[in-house]
């Protein structure tokens, strides 16, 4: 085992549990995935090319785990819950508000086809270029941009029928 | 050029656009007012999708994490944990089991037979419906009673009727539709010197055939994640908190596994 490559790992678990955060929907479900995909890694260190990004090849194992899981099982889960992201009763009445507009965009986004929510995470997300996002999901960069368009719009029309988007600006604005 | 698409108006704020291409983007903006308050949308939305997960950030990495991160040995443990976490809500800790076993004792006496009335094996078991005495989960042989099990009672043959005992009121049954397994009914079995019950599902794919899920509650000690075969029967069986379960079926391993892990994420809404 190569003790660079579980340093780097480290390094890079907050984005990957938000990249499978926002895949499974599941906090749960998030750090399943993220843990499988360490123990591949580490299982194939050999396979990493020194000299590329090793976030990148990180987000591909993930993905690749995700998209077996999904194949291999029915995820019609459109009431699923937002374990780990629940809002408080107890909290001030805007922030509860602000909470609940952040849910909607979560829950919007897992109304996105698999490959549209890739995109949207890898780029809008987490801020890969079109290029590095196109070497994750192992598409042709116009792929790329022609998913994230689709899955922009469609998300923008989500939050906008459930008026999920000022709310939840509005709370960003506010920090 | 004409009026910039939304997919060039996305590339456009996400900063991938050739120089000239930009500008051009640039001008459009500055005299169209309604592809302004697009573009503003489209940035909010954008920036609202960020803000939902940012907070992912900031939460504190999970130990199992980064043992697996390093490479350590806890990390399946802990995964497994986590898996046995969830079982348990399926279960809940109320001792349904006393109630199970007094209905088996009626149902075994109105079909004839009786728990613990001899070893199930792959050759020359007993009818349908026979169970095993006393099987210990972790015991080599568990395996192959369990196939056998499935073999005479689960998969029927055609023509064959299976009857079924009635489920412990509190029992949380798994739900096993999103992959197509139907619940047929319970059979009453022995795991652990302890009464447990046999969950049978059937399916119309072949592939993946019928599968037995079985849980119990048990004495016994934590133990990890074990996988046997048995000719074409694949096991697999573990304990965790007082409770032992295996899932047992004709689909390969991964299959099942799969199974099990579908089954934990569906029982976190229980």
């Amino acid at each position: 085992m190569s003790v660079s490559v579980s340093d780097q790992l480290i390094a890079v678990l907050p984005r990957l549990r938000r990249f499978a955060r926002g895949l499974t929907g599941s906090a749960v479900e998030a750090d399943d995935l993220v843990q499988a995909a360490c123990e591949r890694a580490l299982s194939r260190a050999h396979q990493f090319q020194e000299g590329t990004r090793f976030d990148s090849w990180m987000f591909r194992i993930v993905q690749t785990i995700w998209i077996d899981q999904l194949r291999a099982r029915d995820t019609r889960r459109e009431e699923a819950e937002e374990d780990g992201m629940h809002v408080g009763t107890d909290e001030p009445a805007r922030r509860a508000e602000a909470r609940l507009a952040l849910q909607e965009v979560r829950v919007a986004l897992r109304k996105l086809p698999p490959e549209q929510r890739v995109a949207l995470l890898l780029v809008t997300v987490d801020g890969l270029s079109y290029k590095e996002a196109a070497e994750v999901a192992e598409v042709p960069v116009g792929t790329i941009m022609s998913r994230l368009a689709r899955a922009r719009v469609a998300l923008q029309a989500q939050l906008e029928a459930g008026s999920g988007l000022r709310r939840s600006t509005q709370d960003a604005k506010a920090g | 050029m004409p009026r910039p698409g939304d997919d060039r108006l996305i590339a456009y704020l996400d900063g991938e656009i050739e120089e000239g291409e930009r500008e051009r983007i640039a001008q459009w903006l500055e005299r169209d007012g309604e592809l302004r308050e697009r573009a503003a949308l489209l940035g909010e939305s954008a920036a609202a999708l960020r803000a939902a997960f940012d907070e992912v950030l900031r939460e504190p990495l999970p130990e199992r994490l980064i043992a697996a991160a390093r490479g350590e040995a806890g990390a399946v443990a802990d995964l497994s944990a986590a898996r046995g976490k969830r079982w348990k809500r399926v279960l809940g800790d109320r001792r349904w089991w006393l109630g199970a076993a007094a209905a088996a004792s009626l149902a075994a006496f109105a079909v004839g037979f009786g728990i613990g009335g001899g070893e199930v094996g792959l050759s020359g078991g007993p009818a349908p419906g026979k169970i095993a005495s006393g099987t210990e989960l972790v015991s080599d042989t568990f395996p192959d009673n369990l196939a056998g099990y499935y073999k005479r009672y689960v998969n029927l043959h055609p023509g064959e009727a299976a009857s079924f005992d009635k489920l412990p009121q509190n029992f949380h049954l798994p739900n096993l539709k999103p992959w197509g397994l139907d619940f047929q009914g319970a059979r009453f079995l022995m795991v652990d010197g302890q009464p447990a019950m046999a969950l049978v599902y059937t399916t119309d794919d072949k592939a993946l055939g019928p599968v037995i899920v079985v849980v119990a509650n048990s004495g016994k000690p934590d133990d990890t994640v074990r996988f046997a075969s048995s000719g074409d029967i694949n096991v697999l069986r573990w304990r965790y908190h007082g409770h032992a379960y295996a899932l047992a079926g004709i689909a390969n391993a991964n299959y099942l596994w799969n199974i099990h892990n579908d089954l934990a994420y569906q029982f976190d809404g229980i």
